[in-house]
């Protein structure tokens, strides 16, 4: 199927020159640490942690409603951090989902009220199904799908075309998400 | 492109007669068929930790038994075990003179602890590492020394089986083969070599069927405890099925008594055509590589078909359909939408058997078809709806990622092609639905493509580059209703 | 309903978030925007040196039992409370140390001791008493007893309080002087 058109309110969203679209209705805390990377939406209620540290998303993102971006904290034996949270290109998160990862690569499907743990990293091409909770520090491997709480591999496998896939989606996502015709 | 988070609407059947969606689909290029994971050879190319991403050979993985050497699982939740550095003051040691310096530096100790569930190694008394990863205690099973045993004994027990087997086809034929399938499945290589070579067969080999010792059963059981029935249970204490059975051979009762698992390794697979022996896909070694040395998917190569709307089925009423078909290759493509009753049957060409052939059935070298008998299978199309086919073969361009920008070509749309932006083009179809079609039913049209495809590898003489090929498709249509 | 907050010194209460009725923030501890705290119940007083993260959500429910004038509910020194999780108790007391990680619902039934985790994504609906270090995880609720409490996040604490302030728009501490007579009468009951 193809996708439907998703309508927004055209004074509800700020575009910047790099095509991202960002509503007003969101927290970006330390906005000068946090770089969208272009043609990246981030819907309403969520939150991005720039103050905690550098987040960094790539192109084609989309950050749904109510979901929250947050640099995970780690405690060293010498003092303690929060690390930088780096997304790939083509990611999407659904709504109500909360993100600690370390790392987020490319072509990754994040599905909604997902718990990402702290440091996690998530690989290339993978997807964490909805509803499911991925304890601190799991590494989640190309390909792979995890589902359930708390989160484990599921024996399907994503396709070899994923990266396609996702590009595909995104890509299409954003061309779908279209202001309102009168305001 | 919703593929991995709708259902599959649109489904191809493919040549074994399973239908699949085109994402799950495969495309021989050396048979020009569409072949799926039921009926492709699947093997593994090499193994690595999905944890630490380290590559690990074959051989090692084997000596290993599947299992990472650093990272570990925790016995309580199966999460992943993290490494936890803690500072110790190294504690005072009278005896030594020395102790002075050393000891004003903390140590660093490192223990293992599950952000799941909070387990940590502590928990059951492991003590502390002095290195980040590996230096774990190993635990051996206590009955290793039986297992080794029965594995030799089974093996040699094997081997002798396939020497008579090997005798007796060479008195058959009399014909000795060059060479030998060398399968190492069983570590049987050295033992055919040195057979080969008209050594005798090792005398490990007989002198392990002979100096086998059976196993005894007893009379004598252990009692049980007189308590075991009153004794009060505190679940906490103890462990569930499945963290018994995550590692058999100890299978702990108590939570004190368990211990980190040994992460299993994942592998990486290529696949290959049981037709004709060539790979359809073939990943990097890398195990955090994404990208493919072989990727013959369906998806590249087979015209793609996707509902762009459509209204709802009722019985002998006629409908609309809203398709969009894409051409993924880098040719145009004539397309022509046919009833699925008119795609010709495909003849096998039955290979003639010769000498040669029989030569290497005797070697165990001929292709195993027999799997196909079992696998394929004439898949059962729904009829109830009938697509009405234009009688039009219309062109489609090749895949042009620049094209995205222009906005064009809206030229030779009619009632039929509503638009066509680059290889993309949408159709408008019409359906008739069956006067009996039963209300509630899922509604499945089912349409059959006739397409030109051009053929990329270097084509023998004989061979025409392009070539006409069909696919079926089925289209999920919600239910029928009234 | 009354709006009677007291902010201890030494805390970090973000300008987003809704607190209504009668709180006390004691000193040290971080409360991230976004939070709601409802004290609809009665008295709520959060001890010092806890965190309470984005959309997490406290609320002192009102019931039918409640003895008047209402008991406080009283959440002890060291508690984190993570991203979206939910609390809504009519008792007391919420010991030291706890864990309530992202996303979990402690509903109004439930006791709490010290140094207990509740699982992300975990749901406490039933009547039940979580004695110390208790540990549930998983969407079948396994439990299992910690060797030790939670470490403390004083480390977190002391970065969150140094940076936070940079970033965001602060509620000012308002009361200046310890009152060491109610923090400790209160919670005694």
């Amino acid at each position: 199927m193809e996708l439907q058109d998703t309508y927004y309110n055209k004074s509800e969203y700020v575009e910047t020159a790099s095509g991202n679209k960002v509503s007003r209705q969101t927290v970006l805390c330390g906005s000068q640490n946090i770089v969208l990377h272009g043609k990246v939406i981030v819907q309403s209620d969520a939150i991005i942690r720039g103050d905690l540290a550098n987040v960094k998303t790539g192109r084609f993102c989309i950050i749904s409603k109510g979901s929250v971006l947050r640099p995970p904290f780690k405690k060293f034996s010498k003092g303690v951090a929060f690390f930088p949270l780096q997304m790939g290109d083509h990611v999407f998160v659904g709504e109500n989902t909360v993100v600690n990862a370390a790392v987020v690569g490319s072509y990754v499907y994040i599905g909604k009220n997902v718990v990402i743990g702290r440091r996690c990293v998530l690989k290339d091409c993978c997807m964490i199904e909805d509803n499911s909770v991925l304890p601190a520090e799991t590494v989640v491997p190309s390909f792979a799908r995890y589902s359930g709480s708390p989160a484990r591999l599921i024996i399907t496998s994503l396709p070899e075309a994923t990266p396609d896939l996702m590009t595909e989606f995104t890509k299409s996502y954003y061309q779908h998400f279209l202001p309102t015709a009168t305001v | 492109m919703a593929y991995l988070v709708q259902p599959d609407y649109v489904k191809y059947v493919c040549s074994c007669g399973q239908m699949k969606p085109i994402t799950n689909l495969y495309f021989c290029r050396h048979c020009l068929k569409i072949r799926c994971g039921f009926c492709i050879c699947h093997e593994v190319d090499s193994h690595y930790c999905a944890n630490c991403l380290e590559n690990m050979p074959s051989s090692e993985a084997r000596l290993k038994k599947n299992r990472c050497s650093s990272c570990f699982d925790c016995p309580s939740c199966f999460h992943t075990l993290s490494t936890r550095a803690t500072m110790v003051q190294p504690r005072q040691d009278p005896a030594s003179g020395d102790a002075k310096v050393e000891n004003k530096q903390p140590k660093k100790m490192y223990y293992l602890s599950c952000f799941n569930c909070r387990w940590t190694s502590r928990d059951v008394g492991i003590p502390d590492q002095p290195v980040a990863s590996g230096g774990w205690p190993e635990r051996v099973n206590p009955f290793a020394n039986r297992f080794a045993q029965l594995m030799e004994y089974y093996k040699a027990i094997a081997q002798q089986e396939k020497q008579e087997k090997l005798d007796k086809e060479r008195k058959k034929f009399a014909i000795r083969g060059n060479y030998i399938t060398l399968t190492d499945k069983t570590g049987l290589t050295g033992a055919m070599a040195r057979n080969r070579a008209g050594m005798p067969s090792s005398e490990s080999t007989s002198s392990a069927i002979a100096n086998f010792v059976l196993s005894q059963a007893t009379e004598e059981v252990e009692e049980l405890p007189d308590d075991y029935h009153s004794r009060e249970v505190n679940l906490k204490m103890i462990t569930t099925m499945p963290q018994r059975l995550a590692s058999p051979e100890w299978q702990a009762q108590q939570v004190s008594r368990l211990q980190p698992i040994a992460r299993p390794l994942s592998v990486k697979r290529s696949q290959r055509c049981r037709q004709c022996d060539h790979n359809l896909t073939k990943p990097e070694y890398n195990p955090g590589s994404i990208k493919f040395k072989i990727e013959l998917l369906a998806f590249y190569h087979v015209p793609e078909v996707k509902i762009i709307s459509y209204e709802t089925i009722k019985p002998g009423v006629t409908s609309a359909l809203l398709l969009k078909l894409t051409n993924p290759t880098a040719h145009e493509m004539q397309i022509q939408l046919i009833q699925p009753n008119e795609v010709p049957e495909i003849e096998e060409k039955e290979e003639p058997k010769n000498i040669e052939k029989s030569l290497e059935k005797s070697l165990n070298l001929e292709k195993d078809m027999s799997w196909k008998s079992v696998v394929e299978r004439k898949p059962t199309l729904p009829s109830a709806i009938k697509v009405n086919n234009p009688e039009l073969t219309f062109t489609l361009a090749q895949r042009d990622d620049a094209a995205e920008y222009d906005d064009d070509s809206h030229h030779d749309t009619n009632d039929i092609i509503l638009w066509r932006k680059s290889n993309k083009l949408a159709l408008r179809l019409q359906l008739t639905a069956d006067e009996n079609a039963k209300v509630g039913l899922p509604a499945v049209a089912v349409v059959a493509l006739q397409y030109t495809y051009r053929n990329t590898v270097p084509p023998t003489s004989t061979q025409p580059r392009d070539h006409t090929l069909y696919t079926t498709v089925t289209i999920d249509l919600g239910i029928v209703s009234q | 309903m009354s709006h009677n907050i007291k902010i201890l010194p030494g805390a970090t209460v973000c300008e987003d978030c809704t607190l209504e009725g009668d709180i006390t923030i004691g000193g040290g501890t971080v409360i991230h925007p976004r939070v709601t705290i409802i004290a609809e119940g009665g008295p709520i007083i959060i001890a010092e040196y806890c965190i309470i993260e984005e959309y997490s959500t406290i609320i002192h429910k009102k019931s039918d039992k409640q003895e008047s004038p209402p008991k406080a509910l009283f959440i002890g020194a060291h508690n984190v409370f993570e991203v979206g999780c939910r609390l809504e108790s009519i008792f007391g007391h919420i010991g030291e140390n706890n864990i309530f990680e992202c996303r979990s619902f402690v509903g109004v039934d439930v006791r709490i001791g010290s140094g207990c985790v509740v699982g992300a994504a975990c749901c406490l609906t039933a009547q039940q008493v979580l004695v110390d270090n208790t540990v549930i995880w998983g969407s079948e609720h396994h439990i299992r007893e910690a060797l030790e409490k939670q470490p403390s996040q004083l480390l977190q604490l002391d970065f969150l309080s140094k940076v936070m302030p940079n970033y965001h728009r602060l509620r000012k501490p308002n009361v200046h002087k310890r009152q060491p007579s109610r923090q400790s009468t209160e919670p005694a009951k």
